[in-house]
């Protein structure tokens, strides 16, 4: 299974309404996740939270005996596991974007089950790496913890600029990353103009990981937007 | 609110135009009426020109028939004094009268009256020519000596005193146009605010603050209505959220479940894409009715439209758009670095809703185009299609049928949908503009102009 180091995460459900709750965690289910815990009060949730330990919390911003920030409050006095927000209000939609309560991303229902599962796979990776610091890619191995790539046996380095463009577009792999994020990754805030220096970069990397660079398959380009990984299946 | 002083003075300028009016009616009127008189005065029948025609028709010893005919005519009487003060002849005279006068009888009718008959002289070498008028035909003024400095006084003084009162008369106009100006301006331009459905709140002092009271309070009143609406049709679309996730997420269960049959699948299927609709419908309800009642504030701050642009084209990608549609990104390279203070989320949302057309509109697929230009003031933004396009009626329709959440008119004959209604919200509530181009089979593509 692709996912399964991320399957095998405890998630926290907490919402007042029994159904909905039973369809988050067939939605989560249906997917591979098997270890959800439920609950339906902001009580419940934090006893279920100590006792169970839950690897993400997914919460209703509606509970019957307080709201869902409050509950992220409490939580975040004892862990710091990743919180996603389930709201039926644009409002607390806007105040979950603006305020930056310390939320990792929030749903605004009414959702689609993919909808949920995508927020969800990627919190979870970007808070949980996988176990293994080794990236299979068509043709060759990138091995993040010594930052080298195994190329039909050849050992090939990569500079410290490589190493985070290849692992931020890891984190997403599969998905594009837009030019606008990578270059954040590398140079920081309002990257300006430095778009013919990633370019140069994707260069160098290409010809490090693929193994016709002029025909890339593992790193591809998606005109005017950004980049993509694509990972050995 | 220049409207009312301009008022004012329309109705001051009709005002002086009436006066002139007036005036030379008066003077028309007033020739009309004295018009004999004045001719008598004046003219054949005057004492004076009679005067002379009789003067000239006598002598001391004497009058001539015909002379003594125009007298007997106008109902006059004659005598000659010589210089004794006895009257050589006399025609028609009055029996009460005498024939013999001391020189202080002559030194007092000479000017005025003889025994209330008003009198009028002609001296000559020989002695005076006297002819009598009837009693109360003409009134002589006995005393009329004026100093001539008064007289020349006079002169300026009516001028002066003209002058005078008119520069009075402008200055309490002026004074007073300022002052009901100063007084009905604010309530004015409030009034034109509350017909645009802005919020207004006037200051309670002065003379007319019963008026302002009364334009708070329907401030207040609608204010509070459209908060009610709002409000209500946020707390609808907020109860509907959780049942339809239900009825996606079930429906959707369904069409992935690997045991079910293939009918029911279908059916399944068309619950999810029904939902969906509902969905989009709930979200843009609230979102609209928000805008149209200001309760929504933006959230504006300065972004890079380009990037704005490529995180949304990579999230519909991400999130799975079919294959049987591709999109193109083009953004002008002089554009990259545009900041714009803008509200993110509500442009993204606006970009959604134009992509979104294009996907329903277009169901076998097609090219989505989004594109970012700058032009001398503005960014433009392009969200356009290869599609089926729309006829030209229709286009006419969208572009100026009126649409139902803007109107009270309750007949049938209304745009429907949100989604482009939210997008021109948004647009307006950023200042800019939009425009539409479709042909059918040849697309459909808006534009909007974003000020810089």
């Amino acid at each position: 299974m692709e996912h399964s180091f991320l399957h095998s995460k405890k998630i926290l459900l907490v919402d007042d309404e029994p159904e909905l709750r039973k369809l988050v965690a067939d939605i989560l289910a249906d997917d591979g996740f098997f270890n959800i815990v439920e609950a339906g009060t902001v009580e419940t949730g934090l006893s279920s939270a100590r006792q169970e330990k839950p690897d993400l919390a997914i919460l209703d911003v509606m509970l019957p005996d307080g709201d869902g920030f409050s509950l992220m409050k409490d939580l975040r006095t004892f862990t710091d596991i990743p919180i996603i927000f389930l709201t039926a209000k644009d409002e607390a939609a806007d105040k979950l974007a603006g305020l930056g309560l310390g939320a990792d991303d929030y749903v605004v229902k009414p959702f689609l089950p993919q909808e949920l599962l995508l927020r969800v796979h990627a919190v979870l990776r970007r808070c949980y790496k996988a176990d293994s610091p080794l990236l299979e890619l068509d043709g060759c191995t990138i091995d993040f913890s010594r930052a080298e790539v195994n190329k039909n046996g050849t050992i090939i380095s990569l500079t410290a600029k490589e190493h985070t463009l290849l692992e931020t577009l890891s984190r997403s792999e599969g998905r594009i990353v837009s030019i606008d994020a990578l270059c954040e990754a590398l140079w920081g805030d309002n990257p300006f103009g430095y778009e013919n220096s990633l370019n140069a970069h994707i260069r160098r990397i290409r010809e490090k990981i693929e193994t016709d660079p002029s025909k890339p398959v593992s790193l591809i380009t998606m005109k005017g937007l950004g980049y993509k990984l694509n990972v050995r299946k | 609110m220049k409207v009312f002083s301009k008022y004012i003075s329309k109705y001051l300028l009709s005002f002086i135009g009436l006066i002139l009016v007036l005036v030379a009616v008066n003077i028309a009127a007033f020739a009309f009426t004295f018009y004999n008189a004045i001719s008598r005065n004046f003219g054949s029948a005057s004492p004076q020109d009679m005067l002379r025609e009789i003067a000239e028709a006598s002598s001391a010893d004497g009058i001539t028939d015909e002379a003594e005919t125009i007298l007997t005519a106008n109902s006059l009487w004659a005598m000659y004094l010589n210089t004794e003060g006895s009257c050589n002849w006399t025609v028609n005279l009055p029996e009460e009268l005498p024939t013999e006068y001391t020189i202080q009888d002559i030194a007092m009718f000479s000017k005025g009256y003889l025994k209330d008959y008003p009198v009028f002289v002609w001296s000559d070498e020989n002695g005076l020519l006297v002819i009598g008028y009837p009693k109360n035909s003409y009134m002589k003024i006995t005393s009329n000596y004026y100093p001539i400095d008064m007289l020349r006084k006079i002169l300026l003084f009516f001028p002066g005193i003209a002058v005078f009162d008119l520069a009075v008369l402008f200055l309490a106009y002026s004074h007073s146009k300022a002052k009901i100006s100063k007084n009905t301006e604010p309530i004015i331009s409030s009034i034109a605010a509350l017909s645009e459905g802005k919020s207004i709140n006037l200051n309670l002092n002065g003379e007319l603050a019963e008026i302002a009271g009364s334009i708070n309070k329907a401030s207040n009143i609608i204010n509070r209505q459209n908060a009610a609406r709002a409000n209500w049709i946020s707390g609808v679309s907020h109860d509907i959220r959780t049942p339809l996730s239900m009825i996606m997420g079930y429906a959707e269960r369904i069409v992935n479940d690997k045991d079910a049959d293939s009918r029911i699948k279908e059916q399944a299927a068309i619950i999810s894409r029904q939902s969906i609709k509902i969905k989009d419908l709930v979200q843009d309800l609230n979102l609209v009715s928000r805008l149209e009642y200001e309760m929504q504030p933006l959230q504006k701050e300065k972004i890079r439209l380009s990037k704005l642009l490529r995180s949304y084209a990579i999230d519909l990608i991400n999130s799975g758009l079919p294959d049987f549609y591709s999109l193109e990104i083009n953004i002008s390279p002089d554009c990259e670095n545009s900041m714009i203070e803008c509200d993110a989320k509500l442009i993204a949302r606006a970009i959604n809703n134009l992509v979104q057309n294009s996907i329903h509109s277009n169901p076998d697929g097609c090219t989505i185009i989004l594109a970012l230009q700058i032009t001398e003031n503005s960014l433009l933004l392009t969200v356009a299609d290869n599609g089926i396009g729309i006829s030209a009626q229709k286009l006419e329709e969208l572009k100026n049928k009126p649409h139902y959440m803007e109107s009270t008119d309750d007949g049938l004959n209304l745009r429907h949908g949100l989604g482009l209604l939210l997008v021109r919200q948004i647009v307006e509530a950023h200042h800019g503009t939009i425009e539409i181009e479709s042909k059918p089979q040849e697309g459909y593509k808006t534009n909007i102009y974003l000020p810089l």
